[in-house]
Parts: structure tokens; sequence; C-alpha cells
């Protein structure tokens, strides 16, 4: 496996993982606003 | 919005420092473009560790004012220091392989230490999942962060003693980017990951810790509802009561919350 | 009175408590003892049978056989309390918490040195060790390694006293924490056995000290948050 394979494998996981990371963080948000949203109503 | 515009902010400045390690700076003589791992790794153990002392702190901040707000950013900044601590080995890793031979090699101090890192703040993570009063969970997570943030410089010597007398840095060491006599090129891509990486661990905090707020919100909210069911007589929530199962919670609007005295479980 | 005597002597009770129910009760204290045996034994299985390796590795193994043991014991000393809710009966005792601390410290570190007792003779015929003339040093070390242990388990057994999945998340704590206690007190060990030819130890114990006296003070500091409700 040549050293650029590593570099790749590197960065990628990093990037996408802080990616993926910061998608995951927005969702989770969205999703506890949402039910308080609605659990208030019902409140 | 001023967040939303550090995040784009963020996300532009870590594609151009990206682009810069990979494809402007040149190839380390000696270890050619696996040097280049170092740029995101470095900037990945840099954030672990302030994560790891903003968690420390925050906890101190919980046991003196006992404001949940501190737990809060303390929880925040102890996910996001777990994923950095994973990023960091995971370029260790990346790194060690084709300078060294090895995806791990036990002489190497900051990788060991950084594993240990990790197993802390996993521990102090699960920690938190078992307890399900906020007051007892900030004061249990804060306690044992403070003596997870005291060992780390005791790990940190003994590893280092660890490996004993033949520790010369050589061209094959990970010590050569921190070195300030380092080509700029190098020492330019370094501080701009690092920079690049650290305005992204910004943004994630700031998220990370309005999703801790929203969800004590939530959980209180869920003991209001119970509470609102079990007695009448109960006043608005700023009142305190007992939940059938005996576990008592200071209720409140998250801001000043002290627990009254909890019954055996 | 003067405060300090009264904490000290607070502090003895309890491990003087701790102690006779740990004797009354000798099934538990042989229980852990049988128990430390048998993991030596398992890492004869597991490393041999080539002696050469076996003593090679003896240090590690006499020190895991102690952290493996110990974690059972330090974390049964807190549980007694929780029958009969007599950890809140501790607590209502207008006695600083730094004295439950010490005290149940105490007695931890008095059930590693027992283990010690145990282990090291086992290890020098399992393994085949000569620790006879090393004897003197290897008592320290078991000290110094007993002391930061039953600090740091002491603390921890504190934190998950009441939790769920305690019995895993004792270990879980601890094991990270002690992992430089570990590293120095089989690095002091080695040294010992051999003479110690490259002089380390003094460095070895010197950072078994340290840990103990930090690990010491971060404990007895932040237990009273712990017990306080």
């Amino acid at each position: 496996m040549s050293d650029v394979a590593f570099v790749i494998a590197g960065y990628g996981v990093i990037l996408g993982g802080l990616a993926a990371y910061a998608a995951l963080l927005l969702r989770r948000l969205a999703r506890v606003r949402e039910d308080r949203r609605s659990g208030d109503d019902r409140g | 919005m001023k967040t939303r515009i550090l995040g784009i902010v963020a996300l532009l400045a870590v594609v151009a420092a990206t682009l810069f390690g990979l494809f402007v700076v040149p190839a380390d003589l000696n270890q050619g473009d696996a040097q280049r791992i170092m740029y995101p790794h470095v900037a990945s153990a840099w954030l672990a560790y302030l994560s790891f002392g903003v968690t420390a702190l925050a906890g101190i901040g919980w046991l003196i004012r006992r404001d949940l707000r501190f737990d809060s950013v303390a929880v925040a900044s102890a996910e996001i220091g777990v994923v950095f601590t994973a990023f960091a080995i995971w370029g260790g890793m990346m790194w060690a392989r084709p300078v060294w031979g090895v995806f791990w090699q036990w002489e190497d101090p900051r990788l060991t230490t950084t594993a240990l890192l990790l197993a802390l703040y996993v521990g102090y993570l699960l920690l938190r999942r078992l307890s399900d009063d906020p007051a007892r969970r900030a004061t249990r997570a804060s306690v044992v962060g403070l003596v997870a943030a005291v060992d780390m410089p005791i790990v940190h010597f003994s590893v280092i003693w660890w490996r004993g007398l033949h520790q010369a840095p050589t061209f094959l060491s990970p010590d050569k980017i921190l070195n300030p006599s380092a080509p700029l090129p190098f020492v330019l891509a370094l501080v701009g990951m690092l920079g690049a990486f650290t305005l992204a661990w910004a943004w994630l905090l700031i998220r990370r810790y309005q999703l801790a707020r929203a969800e004590l919100a939530r959980e209180e909210a869920v003991r209001g509802g119970l509470i609102r069911k079990a007695s009448r007589s109960a006043s608005s929530s700023t009142a305190s009561s007992s939940l059938p199962t005996g576990d008592v919670a200071g209720a409140g609007g998250g801001t000043q919350s002290k627990a009254p005295a909890e019954a055996a479980r | 009175m003067s405060v300090l005597r009264r904490n000290v002597s607070v502090a003895l009770a309890i491990a003087r408590k701790d102690a006779i129910a740990e004797v009354r009760g000798k099934q538990a204290a042989v229980s852990t003892l049988t128990f430390a045996a048998l993991v030596l034994l398992l890492f004869g299985f597991a490393l041999g049978p080539d002696p050469r390796r076996l003593a090679d590795a003896a240090p590690g193994l006499l020190w895991l056989g102690l952290v493996f043991a110990g974690l059972l014991a330090v974390g049964r000393f807190h549980e007694v309390e929780t029958e009969d809710g007599a950890l809140e009966q501790l607590t209502l005792y207008p006695v600083d918490r730094r004295s439950i601390y010490a005290g149940k410290a105490a007695i931890g570190a008095l059930a590693m040195l027992v283990l010690g007792a145990l282990l090291v003779p086992l290890m020098a015929i399992l393994f085949a060790v000569d620790v006879v003339h090393a004897l003197p040093v290897l008592a320290l070390t078991v000290v110094l390694g007993a002391i930061g242990f039953a600090a740091v388990g002491t603390f921890y057994a504190g934190v998950t006293v009441r939790m769920r999945a305690r019995e895993v998340m004792l270990p879980l704590l601890v094991l990270p924490i002690v992992a430089p206690l570990l590293l120095a007190a089989v690095k002091a060990t080695s040294a010992a056995l051999t003479g110690d030819p490259f002089g380390e130890l003094p460095a070895w114990l010197e950072l078994l000290a340290g840990f103990d006296v930090v690990m010491l003070i971060a404990g007895a500091g932040t237990y009273g948050f712990l017990v306080e409700e």
C-alpha cells in the first residue's frame, strides 16, 4: 500500500468524520427542538 | 446567526487548510507524503486535549456554582473531545504505518497517552449515561473529570520515562514538525490546520452546548409533566417534588439548581 | 480534641469496622485471595510453558493480579454500605467527609498488602523468580502501589456505589487512571528483581510516590461532593 493511500485514509476519515458528526449534531438539535415544540402543545 | 457564520468560515478554513496541506506544501524529505497526515493529526490532538481541559474546568464550575450550564458545557466538550481523540489516534496510526511500518508503537508516548485519554473520555460519557438526576450526574461527572485531568500529567511523564533512555528524536519522529526551526511551508500548513480545526471545534462546541441545553429542558419538561399528573397542588415548574420512584429532582429553568436530598434507590 | 485528631480517629474507626467485618465474614476475603491466585495461575496457562517468557513477564503478571483482585476488594468495601442505608447513616454523623474516604482507602490499601503478601511468593513459585534478594525493595514497591491503587479505587467506588452497572463501571473508570501506576510498579519490580542495571529504580519509586500523593489529595478533596446529598 503506497503512502498516498494512508494519507487519503487519514484525511478522509478525519474530515469525513467531522462532517458526519456535524451533520448528526444538527439533526439531533432539530429533533429535540421539534419534540419540545410538539410536547408543549400537549404540556 | 453568528454561529452560522462561524460555521461557514470554519468550513472554508478547513477546506483551504486541507488543500494547502495536500497539494501546496512539499513532501517531507525523509517521511515523504505521509508527513501530510501530521497536520490534521496534530490539530485533532490539540483539540482533544483542549476539550479535556474545558470539561475539567466546567466541572469545577458546576461544583462551585451549581449552575447546570457549566455541566452542559462539560458534556458538550467531552463528546466533541471523544471525536477529536479518535481522529488523533486514527491520524497517528495512518502516519505510523508508512513511516514506521506498524500501526501501533508502544514506545510512542503520544499515541499511548492519547489512547488512555480516549478511555477516560469514554468512561466519563458512559458514567453520565447511567445517571438520571441532572444534579447528581453533574456532580459525579465533575468529580470524575477532575481526577482524570489530574491523572493526565502523570500519564504523560510515566510513558515518556517508560520509553527509556534511547529517545533521541530522529528524522522519522513525529516531533519534527513541532520544531520551531522547521521550514516555513510546514509551519504554515500546521498553523493553518490548527486554526481551521479550532474554528470548527468552536462551532461544534456551541451547537453541542445548545443540544445539551435543549435535552436538559426536555428532561425537565418530562418531569414537569409527571409532576403535574401526580399532584394537582404542585405549583409551576419551580417547585421540587418527589417522583414515584423515589428519585428526587430539583426543578427550575435549568439555571440555578441544587438537588435536595435524594432517597436511596 | 483537635479537629485533626478527631478526623484521624474517625478514619481509623471506619477502617477498623470494615476490617472486622471482613475478618468475620471470612468468605469474601478468602474469595478475593483465591481469585487473585487463580489469575496468576491462568496467566501461567496463557503465557507458558516456556519458563523464560514467564520469568520475563512475572512483574507484569504480579501487578495485573493485584489490580484485578484489588478492584474486587475496594468495590466491596463500599458495597457493604449500601445495605440498610448504612452510607446515609455514616454521613449523618458530623464528620469530615475526608475521614470516611481516608478510612476506606486505608482498609483498601491494607487489603492490597495482604494480596501482595500472597501473590509475591506465588509469583516466585509459579514463574521461577528469585525474590528473596530483593524483598525489601519489593515490599516498598507493593506498599506504594497499594496506597495509590486504594486511593483511586476507593474514590471511584464512592462514585459508582449506587449506580446501575456498577460492577463494570468501577473497573472501566479505575483502569485507565491506574495505567501509570501499573507501568511504574512493574518497572520498579522488574528493576528490583534484576538488580537495577540501569539505575532507574529511584525514578520509578518516585513516580509511584508522586502518584500516591496526587491521588490521595484529589480523592480526599472531591469525595465530599459525592457523599453530600
